[in-house]
Parts: C-alpha cells; structure tokens; sequence
C-alpha cells in the first residue's frame, strides 16, 4: 500500500484548508494511525471511510485536538493545531459526536448558545451589574442562536429540553450547537447512525446547505450510499493506513476497499480471493 | 424503584365514593374538633383546654380539616374543563389530609410527654385523631385527579401583586411566630402545618401558579423579600435574643449561599469551604482595633472587607490551580484536607516556631464592634420609636452581605458563564469540545465562591467578638453542605430555607441540638433516598436527578416559560 498523494485537488473551490501531514498515532505498541497525509478544502465535503477499527475516530481525534499525534502535524488555516479541543473549536474547527452529546436538561436554544460561548466575552463583572456590553452580547447570542435553530429546521422547537427531542432532531440540534461556534470546517462523527432513509436524505440536504455556507466538512459515515452521494472526495482507511483517496467513483470501484470491507482474513488475499468466488452460497 | 402500592387504582374506582364521603366527614370532625379542649392540663402547648374557644395551634388544625373538605367539594363543584388551567383540587385535599394526620400526632405525643401520658389527651384530641385519620384514609380512596397546571393562569396584575404581598406577610407573621416560641412541641407543630400547608398548595397547584408570577413581578418580589426581611427587627420590641439568632441564620445562609455557587452552579465538591469564611474571619480579626490583634494596621472596615475577600479567593485560586484539572473526586479530597491544614495552620502561628499571627488555638478575642462613620454597632439606636439593639444593627449589614451574594449568585446563573458551568454538569467532554473554557469557569467558580465566604467572614468576625480555629472545623463544612443539599441544590429559596433550619431547630430544640449528627444524617439519608433535588427543587436539577423519569421531563418541558429564558436580559 503506498501512501496517498496529498497534493491539494486542483480545480476545486479554493486552498486546502485542512491539511494532515504524516501523521502517526501510537497507544503503546499499537500504531492506530499510520503516516496519514490527508487535506480538505474550502467548501469541500470529504468522507472518511474505512472498516472498524480502521483508526477513523483516532484520527478524527487527532484532528480535533483531543489526542496530540505521535508524529506529524495538523495544519489548519495556515496554523499548526493545538492540541486542545477548546483551541481547536477558537481556531475555526467544530465537531458532532458519533453517540450524540448533547446538554439534555438545557433547551435547543441553551444548547445552541452554549456553542456561542467561545465566541463571546462578557465576563463576571458585566454580567453581575447586567452591563452593556452584557445585554448586548446576550441579545446577539440569543438571536444567533434562534437563526441557527431556523437554519438546521428547528426553529419551533426552541424551548424544548434537548433530552425530549425525537433522535433526529437531536442530531440536527448537535450539528446547530457546533455551527454556532462559527466554524470554518466541520466534523461529522457518523451524522446518519441510527436514521431511516428519510431523515437521512434530509441530513443529506443539510449537510449541502452547510457547504453552500463557503464552510468545508469532514464526514465519517459507514452509510456507503450516504458518502458517495454526498462527498467530493473520500479518504478510505484500513489499519491505521491511508488506502485510496479521490473521487467517490474512484474509491467505490477500487478492488482494495472491497476487499478492506468484505474481507475477514487479516492480509491473506487468497483467502479472500476464494471467499469472492465462492460467492455468499458458499 | 417502585414504592408498593396497598391502594391500587381498582379500589379506587371501587370505592371512590366511600373514600370521598370518608374524607369530607373526617375534615369537617377535625375542623370542628378544634372547638372541643384538646388537653387536661393547660401547661400543654398553648393550652388547650378550652370549650369553644380555640388555641393558636387548633386553629391551624381546624385550617388543615377545613382545607380537605374543600378540596373535595370543589372537585365535584368544578370539574376540569378543556383548555382551562386544572387546579389539583384532589391532590390538595389529600397533602392537607397526609400531613394532618401527622399534625394532630404529633400534637397529642406533645401533650403526652409535656404533661407525662396520654390519659392528658382529653375527648377533643382523640376526636381530632379520628377526624384526621378518616379523612387521610378516605383521601387516598379516591384517585389523585389531574395534576394542577394552574401556573397557566394569568390573573389581573393587582390580584397577582396581592399574592405576593400576602405571601411576603405570610412569612413574616410565620418566622416571627416559629422564633418566640420556646416550647419545642409548639416548634415541630408549627413546622409540620408550614410544611402541610405547603404541600396542600403545591398540590392544587398553587405553588406553580406563585412560581410563575414570581417570574413575571420579579423585581416586585425581591423588593418585598427585601422589606419583610427588614421590617423584621422591628417585630421585635427591642430584645436581642431571637435577633442574634437571626444574625447567626443570615451568616450560615451567607456562606451556604457562596458554597452554592460552587456546588450548585459548578458542580463542584468543596469540603472545607468554611475555612475560607475563617480566612476572611482572621484576616478582619488581626486588623482589628482588639487589643489582640497581631498586626498593627487598621484600615477602614470596607478594605478590610476586600482584604478578607481577596485572601479567601487567593486560597481558593492557591488550592483549586492544581486540582480543578482532575475530575471530582479528587477535589473533594484535597479540599478536606484543605479545611483541616487551614484549621492547624491557624493554631500553630503562635509565635511558638515561626510568627505569632492568631495567638494559636486562643484566637483573637474582644474584637471592638464595628464603628461605620458615626455609626456605632455595638449601641442600641432607636427608629420609629422601636428600640434596635446590637444584633439588630448587625443584622441590617448582614442583609446587606446576603442580598450581594445573593445578587451575584442568581446574575451569575442567568448569563453566559452560568450556562457554560451547566454545560459542563452535563457533560464536561461535550462542553469542552464546544468551547467552553471548562477549567477557566471552574476556577472562577472556586475562587469567586471564596472570595465571598471571606466577605462575610470579615463581618462574622466583628458579630462573634472572637475568632478562634475551633470555630472553622470539618463538622461545620459538613453543616454547610447539608443546608445545600437539604434546601435544593442550585437555588435561592431552597437554601435559604435549609439554611434557616439547619440553624434553627438545634437553637429552638435542645433534643435537636443533642442529637443533631444522627438527626442531621437521617434526614439526609432520607432526603437522598426520596428527594435528593432537595426541599425547594431546581427544575434542572430535578432533572439531572432522575435522568430516567421521562413523564417529569415532559412535565417540566410544558412549564418552561418564554419569559424564564428571556429573564437574562431583564
């Protein structure tokens, strides 16, 4: 397996915005991400696929902040990442999770504000007084928050407690709180687990109208359907390794991610090979 | 878990009628009890022996049977109707019989033991435990009824002004009652007919409804809280005895509050807070102008207010640093050991090995009253012709130290920082991810919590007249806690009410004050296994206790008002 060319797609919308550089994450013995190069665009939706245990959410959390790689860098907008979440999120970079965490016993609309937090300032003495600067911030966050609900289609459920919101609501509501940190990319942790077809074809809708926002999104989806519908490019690992990135035809006909799928045997091909020709009878 | 159920819905629908006739009879035989004499000896109580004539204490008897049978009657009288707000008519009668049940038992167990047996409890006792005990059986013969949904319901603005000021009027007549009384049996009594009558309310409904109009007359409130609580003192012809208890109700509420801050906003475990209200206690003590203070600089009592503050919030700023990074646990841990270093800390400067800051465990004795402008603390003023003693000057300044934390805690939890500290109550990880500067708020929480306890540390010192180590101990921590846990976590009212009791009844009943750590821990206990949001519950914490309970969820869902979320900007 070589590693993936990493040159920034010509021809696309603008300079990569994201770019991951060899980047290596090891747990003791275990390499979980191996030398992964990998970049994203401006208003460019990429998908991130791969088997379990292919090192997806490793590397998502590489680019999140929330583990430092053993080696190689995360540059976004010209800046290496820190590695903490709270910096990432200041830096332009917000995230959804794959098992939804969202704030039950606050409303939407609290949910969504506390994704203004990093954005905002007031602090103890303006709010204690109520000064100025307080009321005008609140009221801004406040209407900032409604517009977001309205925009992900939730607009009339603004005073609901989060915890009572049916399951695709919730989704929406956590992709509204991580827009409401004005992220210039956004990371979708498995956005359709658990969906029927039909709000999965409305995520899909949302997740176009994030992008016609100028932002780019980094998706991780086992929903094959879902990625090659919905991406411009998609990045398929398997074992921690870059194995195939480009277009979703490319990546959809590459023998290699069949095989990572379907195959059972470690790297034993002609086991695999027999498999396939045995066919689902077998 | 389920409570086992001895009346199941069937015998209800069996014998609701029975139930409902039970209940009316047993709440009109307790109600005209109260004109029959309850007691032989007219020692009891408030005396009770009269015929036709009856005693503070019957009177609050013939309230709660009178209470029952209106809850019935009006449940048939006014059905509920589609679209209009329910009023819990069933659900009342049934609190108000609960607890007269209880009422009427303890009163005739008060009569036993003040006059030795029962063979004291005359024919109108007997028939008042009768009347209670039918009406409480009858009661949960019927079926519940709807829940009241009353906070729906918007009266004229005038009326709903008028609750208020009857509420407010309500309690003022009811503390200045539970205060003069020195008979515990009288004490318990009272407090379980408040607490019935509590229940009876929130139980048609009524409670929700203040709820709500509290939200809507804010400021209205607050004013009428304000000016009962200062109107108090004048209730009390000069005697200083109830008002230095009331100065010792306002300091422990004081440092409960602060405490609050960093328990119920943060979510965070501090279990030596009371070392930063006697950090503030020391720093004002050795400033002061006592013959005994240690350092030779005396500035006026507003700096020194500021100094204690400061050197709390730095301890606090010293101790959290490290451990606010690690979950939970430990912070409760290093903060107990914190509380017990502050308190050795304090016994061994000395002078002994090192310098001699707090004479050791002798403290700092005979600290002068406060002297603000030509405002003497210490003397007894007089205003309106109603002589103000001591305490009673006291008192007003701590009101003043009340209503600031008090200020700062709700201002606090109504803006940008009190939403990021219940993000991160409800998942820290998300919160993180999201922005939110979780150990920043944390920190503030500690250190502001602190710098609080250390203001009115500076004024407790100049009330107690000395400061010593012995009175900044574990235990009373624990007691600050407890008043937290038992009030409601997170909210005003409910601390403020824990707090009061947690105070009042070991001061009011020496058998209280005997056993209070059994006592204490049982309620506890109790209050852990059947209510742990506390007394006076804060809807989100409610919900942070029962993450199962989807019907609350629902319910509380319904009764979040737009104005509740809008309130910030207020």
């Amino acid at each position: 397996m070589t590693a993936v060319d990493v040159a920034p797609a010509a021809g696309r919308s603008g300079e990569a915005m994201l770019v991951a550089e060899d980047v290596t994450m090891q747990f003791g013995g275990l390499t979980a991400v191996d030398s992964v190069n990998f970049s994203v665009n401006r208003g460019e939706i990429m998908g991130l696929i791969g088997p379990n245990g292919a090192g997806k959410t490793t590397f998502f959390n590489c680019l999140t902040g929330l583990y430092l790689p053993t080696s190689g860098r995360v540059v976004f907008d010209g800046a290496v990442l820190p590695p903490k979440p709270r910096k990432v999120v200041l830096a332009g970079m917000a995230r959804t999770f794959q098992n939804i965490r969202l704030f039950g016993n606050m409303t939407a609309l609290e949910n969504v504000m506390v994704g203004r937090f990093c954005r905002t300032s007031s602090g103890p003495f303006t709010s204690i007084i109520r000064g100025p600067k307080f009321r005008r911030e609140e009221a801004a966050t406040r209407q900032r928050a409604q517009e977001l609900l309205e925009f992900v289609g939730l607009g009339q459920t603004t005073d609901s407690l989060a915890r009572n919101l049916p399951y695709g609501d919730q989704r929406r509501l956590e992709i509204a709180r991580a827009l409401a940190t004005d992220p210039k990319l956004l990371l979708l942790d498995e956005p359709t687990a658990g969906m029927n077809p039909q709000e999965t074809r409305q995520a899909e809708e949302l997740i176009f109208k994030i992008r016609d926002q100028g932002l780019a999104i980094v998706v991780i989806e086992h929903d094959m359907r879902f990625i090659f519908t919905l991406c411009d490019r998609v990045l398929c690992l398997v074992q921690g390794k870059a194995l195939i990135e480009g277009t979703p035809a490319e990546v959809q006909s590459d023998p290699r991610v069949i095989e990572a799928y379907i195959g059972t045997g470690q790297d034993d091909a002609s086991e695999l090979a027999t498999e396939l020709e045995d066919g689902p009878d077998a | 878990m389920r409570r086992p159920r001895i009346v199941t819905p069937e015998l209800q629908e069996r014998h609701g009628n029975l139930g409902r006739l039970l209940a009316i009879i047993g709440g009109a035989v307790l109600a005209l009890s109260a004109l029959l004499p309850w007691s032989y000896g007219f020692d009891a109580l408030d005396g009770m022996t009269l015929m036709f004539y009856p005693s503070p204490l019957q009177i609050m008897g013939l309230v709660l049977g009178l209470v029952v049978v209106l809850g019935l009657v009006c449940s048939r009288r006014f059905p509920v109707r589609r679209g209009r707000p329910v009023t819990g008519w069933l659900r009342g009668a049934r609190a108000a019989a609960s607890g007269a049940l209880l009422y009427v038992a303890i009163i005739l167990i008060a009569i036993a033991v003040e006059l030795g047996g029962l063979v004291n409890v005359t024919l109108g006792g007997w028939v008042a435990l009768v009347g209670a005990a039918l009406a409480f059986v009858g009661t949960r013969l019927v079926a519940p009824g709807p829940r009241g949904t009353l906070y729906d319901a918007h009266a004229r603005n005038w009326l709903e002004l008028l609750a208020v000021a009857l509420v407010m009027a309500a309690a003022l007549f009811g503390l200045a009652y539970a205060l003069d009384t020195d008979d515990p049996g009288i004490f318990v009594s009272f407090l379980v007919f408040v607490g019935t009558v509590i229940a009876a309310l929130s139980g048609l409904g009524v409670t929700g409804w203040l709820s709500a109009v509290s939200q809507r007359h804010r400021s209205v409130l607050i004013l009428a809280a304000f000016v009962v609580a200062f109107l108090f003192p004048f209730t009390q012809n000069g005697s200083d005895a109830n008002m230095s208890i009331a100065t010792q109700v306002i300091i422990f509420a004081s440092a409960a509050m602060g405490l609050n801050i960093v328990v119920g906003l943060a979510g965070l475990l501090d279990l030596g807070y009371i070392a930063f209200l006697g950090a503030g206690a020391f720093m004002a003590a050795v400033v002061s102008r006592s013959a005994f203070a240690t350092l030779d600089i005396h500035p006026p009592f507003v700096v020194v207010v500021l100094m204690s503050g400061l050197v709390a919030a730095t301890l606090g700023l010293i101790i959290g640093t490290p451990t606010l990074r690690v979950s939970g646990d430990y912070l409760a841990i290093v903060t107990l050991a914190f509380g017990e270093i502050f308190r050795i800390t304090m016994i061994n400067l000395d002078g002994e090995a090192g310098p001699d800051l707090t004479h050791g465990s002798n403290g700092i004795p005979a600290i002068p009253d406060l002297q603000l402008g030509g405002f003497n603390f210490g003397k007894a003023h007089t205003l309106l012709g109603i002589p103000l003693g001591r305490f009673s000057n006291y008192y007003f300044l701590l009101l003043l130290v009340i209503a600031l934390i008090i200020l700062v805690f709700t201002r606090l939890n109504n803006s940008r920082i009190g939403r990021g500290w219940v993000a991160i109550r409800e998942d820290e990880k998300a919160a993180e991810a999201m922005g939110v500067n979780v150990f920043g708020l944390k920190l503030f929480a500690f250190a502001g919590g602190a710098f609080l306890a250390g203001v009115a540390g500076s004024v407790k010192a100049h009330v107690d007249v000395s400061v010593t180590p012995d009175q900044y101990v574990f235990l009373q921590s624990a007691f600050l806690l407890a008043a937290i846990v038992l009030g409601g976590m997170g909210t005003v009212l409910g601390v403020l009410v824990g707090a009061a009791l947690l105070v009042l009844l070991p001061e009011k009943l020496r058998f209280v004050s005997e056993y209070r750590l059994l006592l204490f821990g049982l309620t506890l206990i109790v209050m852990m296994r059947f209510r742990p949001e506390g007394l006076i519950a804060n809807r989100r914490r409610q919900l942070e206790f029962h993450e199962e309970d989807e019907e609350l969820a629902e319910r509380i869902d319904d009764q979040i008002q737009p104005s509740e979320l809008k309130g910030a900007t207020v």
